[in-house]
């Protein structure tokens, strides 16, 4: 393996003494703080939380949600296929009969833990019903205790897609 | 003898044998749903075909004697394309739920298809329903949309349990499997038809939707039902934040014990393992620390000495009664395994034997006394009794003993404050351990699941007091048990990988 010698700067007696650098940096700054208060339109900062962002797209992971089927009913089947998929283990799913004459299976028990979830989108790749989405735009979530964090099935029901749509 | 060409590699087979039965056995694999090594061929799922030199057509291995010098192909882009043929037949009425259906993951179907399956549906009419939840009885739910046909349960019940309740009514595509009207499937061996079912069509109402087969582990036990000792396979698995579970036992073939079959009460024994445990030391019924209660059980064993009498269980291992009679013989005190766990009405002519324990010949061929008589004997001027493996103390009380007793079970159980000690142990499937049967087979149980329960094993208790570092069953083994005139030169490495018959 080579070795590459990084020069060492800071030895001449300019840099020694700080304060031309620091009046460099002062100059870039001051000259950013003159063309923001010519034109404040301009400016990329956004004021979060007044200001929601905008430019959250189709394809950003936000915190999942379960999709309904066209009669309103849940349509996972808790077929663990996202589970087995979860590279975090996070998903925890117990199946049971369903009696309603729509499907055989349902969850009685859907959970997604989102302090260990890493956000991959795993699970909704696996999913063979379309049954979990990510596109509810939920980026910040806050609880204050840690049991808050872990999302059961009537939550997860409950998001919607950040779009609009079912 | 006969020597044939599978796929360009001689392989030698017995003549006139079935050509599917010595390709499987040289571990070559064919795709098969009707045939299966317990009920024969039969030839209707034509899923097995091969090619043979010198035949216009693709044959079926499963119903083709063995000739000397045949030529067979199994791979190629011929027989795909056969097999894939068959597989779109088999599909055309096949509602393909898999991700709600319990046999995926060691479906033949789902298998066979990913291998050589056509993956784009050419049909565009409507499918066949049927039935889809049918409460056969004996636990089965039958999915008459899933089925293929293959007729392996109806064989089962004509030809293994005669009991002839399954039959396939209607003809060509409507066709479908049921019991006959107003009857149920009813026989002790009905559940055996959930593993013999190739797909999702009968499956297990006891453990429907409890888990998916992929996350099980399968671990190699003996089923403790009764005295034959059935090879079990035994699926747990832990899940995150929870213990280790067991959800079922399916039967592990073994020719010289159980065959391919498991009764039903011994499949769903499972349950033990799982509820009605017992979590905590007692000392005279009030909970007490684990550590403590072994301390204590150990003074009460030094105290005593030749005034004790351990009644062991035939439900422990040949190595746990082996050292139970080791402490025994040191302590000068006595040793009984009397069990009157019989139950005639159990018996049958297949697999279920009236004694209810699995290892009942280990007492004898260790020489421990296991008559009533015996224990009346051995009861008098006894001031301890510690019972290991079973928690029965009405059986001593009947006697008319009045002195200290202590238990060692893994099953909780009530009136805990008549006795002095109750330390809990760890259960069945728990434990590695070594099982003589009623033909006298030995069999090696290795399962050892490891629970989240503060819990004794047997051999490490007798290890604390003897204190010669003998933990595991190979230690023991080593130790002393090998030396044994009834095991003649059955070693331990040979018996944890066969079962064998002790004497000849």
């Amino acid at each position: 393996m080579g070795i590459k010698i990084v020069p060492r700067y800071g030895k001449s007696f300019k840099d020694k003494l700080y304060l031309p650098a620091i009046f460099a940096g002062m100059k870039t700054t001051m000259s950013h703080f003159a063309k923001n208060l010519s034109d404040t339109s301009n400016i990329k900062t956004e004021c979060y939380p007044e200001m929601k962002p905008q430019d959250i797209t189709q394809r950003y992971r936000g915190v999942h949600r379960l999709t309904h089927r066209d009669d309103g009913s849940v349509r996972c089947v808790a077929c663990f296929m996202c589970a087995t998929a979860c590279p975090a283990d996070c998903i925890f799913i117990e199946g049971k009969e369903r009696r309603d004459g729509i499907d055989e299976k349902m969850p009685a028990v859907f959970k997604i833990d989102l302090l260990e979830c890493v956000f991959c989108g795993g699970c909704v790749e696996a999913c063979p019903c379309d049954a979990i989405r990510m596109d509810t735009g939920i980026f910040s979530f806050v609880a204050k205790r840690r049991k808050d964090f872990v999302l059961d099935k009537e939550q997860l029901l409950a998001h919607k897609s950040f779009e609009g749509e079912k | 003898m006969a020597t044939i060409t599978v796929d360009g590699k001689e392989i030698y087979a017995n003549d006139n044998a079935l050509l599917i039965e010595e390709l499987l056995a040289n571990g070559i694999n064919i795709p098969h749903f009707c045939y299966h090594p317990s009920l024969g061929k039969d030839g209707n799922c034509r899923m097995c075909m091969v090619e043979i030199e010198g035949k216009k057509r693709p044959q079926i291995a499963c119903d083709t004697p063995v000739k000397d010098g045949m030529i067979i192909r199994t791979k190629g882009e011929n027989i795909a394309r056969v097999k894939r043929q068959i597989l779109e037949l088999e599909l055309i009425n096949h509602p393909v739920d898999c991700p709600i259906c319990d046999q995926a993951g060691e479906c033949s179907l789902q298998n066979y298809y990913m291998d050589v399956g056509l993956y784009d549906s050419r049909l565009d009419t409507a499918k066949n329903k049927k039935r889809k939840h049918v409460d056969l009885g004996a636990n089965v739910m039958l999915d008459q949309d899933r089925c293929v046909l293959c007729t392996r349960c109806v064989r089962f019940t004509k030809n293994i349990t005669k009991t002839h309740e399954l039959g396939v009514v209607v003809r060509n595509d409507h066709s479908y499997i049921s019991t006959f009207p107003g009857t149920k499937l009813s026989n002790p061996y009905a559940m055996n038809v959930i593993d013999l079912c190739p797909v999702g069509a009968l499956t297990s109402k006891d453990f429907r939707f409890h888990q998916r087969v992929w996350f099980l582990k399968p671990e190699v036990a003996i089923c403790d039902g009764c005295s034959r000792g059935c090879s079990l396979l035994v699926d747990h698995n832990k899940e995150k934040y929870k213990d280790d579970v067991v959800y079922r036992y399916r039967p592990k073939f073994n020719k010289n014990v159980n065959g391919y079959f498991i009764c039903d009460y011994g499949r769903l024994s499972y349950k033990k393992e799982n509820e009605n445990r017992l979590l905590n030391a007692y000392i005279r019924g009030m909970e007490s620390e684990f550590e403590y209660a072994i301390l204590k059980i150990e003074r009460l064993l030094k105290r005593y000495g030749p005034k004790t009498l351990f009644l062991v269980s035939p439900t422990l291992s040949l190595e746990e009664i082996y050292r139970v009679r080791t402490l025994a013989h040191k302590l000068d005190a006595a040793i009984n395994g009397f069990d009157d766990n019989f139950d005639e009405d159990f018996k049958d002519d297949m697999l279920r034997q009236s004694d209810k324990t699995p290892n009942r010949k280990t007492l004898k061929f260790l020489a421990i006394n296991d008559s009533k008589e015996d224990l009346l004997r051995d009861l008098k001027g006894k001031e301890f009794v510690l019972l290991i493996g079973r928690d029965d103390i009405q059986i001593i009380k009947e006697m008319g003993y009045d002195g200290s007793i202590g238990v060692m079970n893994y099953r909780d159980f009530k009136e805990k404050e008549k006795i002095d000690i109750v330390i809990p142990i760890v259960s069945h499937t728990s434990r590695q351990g070594t099982f003589i049967n009623c033909d006298n087979y030995m069999q090696f149980s290795s399962c050892e699941i490891q629970k989240n329960i503060q819990a004794l094993k047997v051999l490490e208790f007798v290890e604390t007091i003897l204190n010669d570092g003998r933990v595991t069953c190979e230690d023991v083994w080593e130790g002393g048990l090998e030396d044994e005139e009834f095991l003649g030169d059955i070693k331990f490495t040979q018996i944890k990988s066969n079962s064998m018959k002790i004497g000849r």
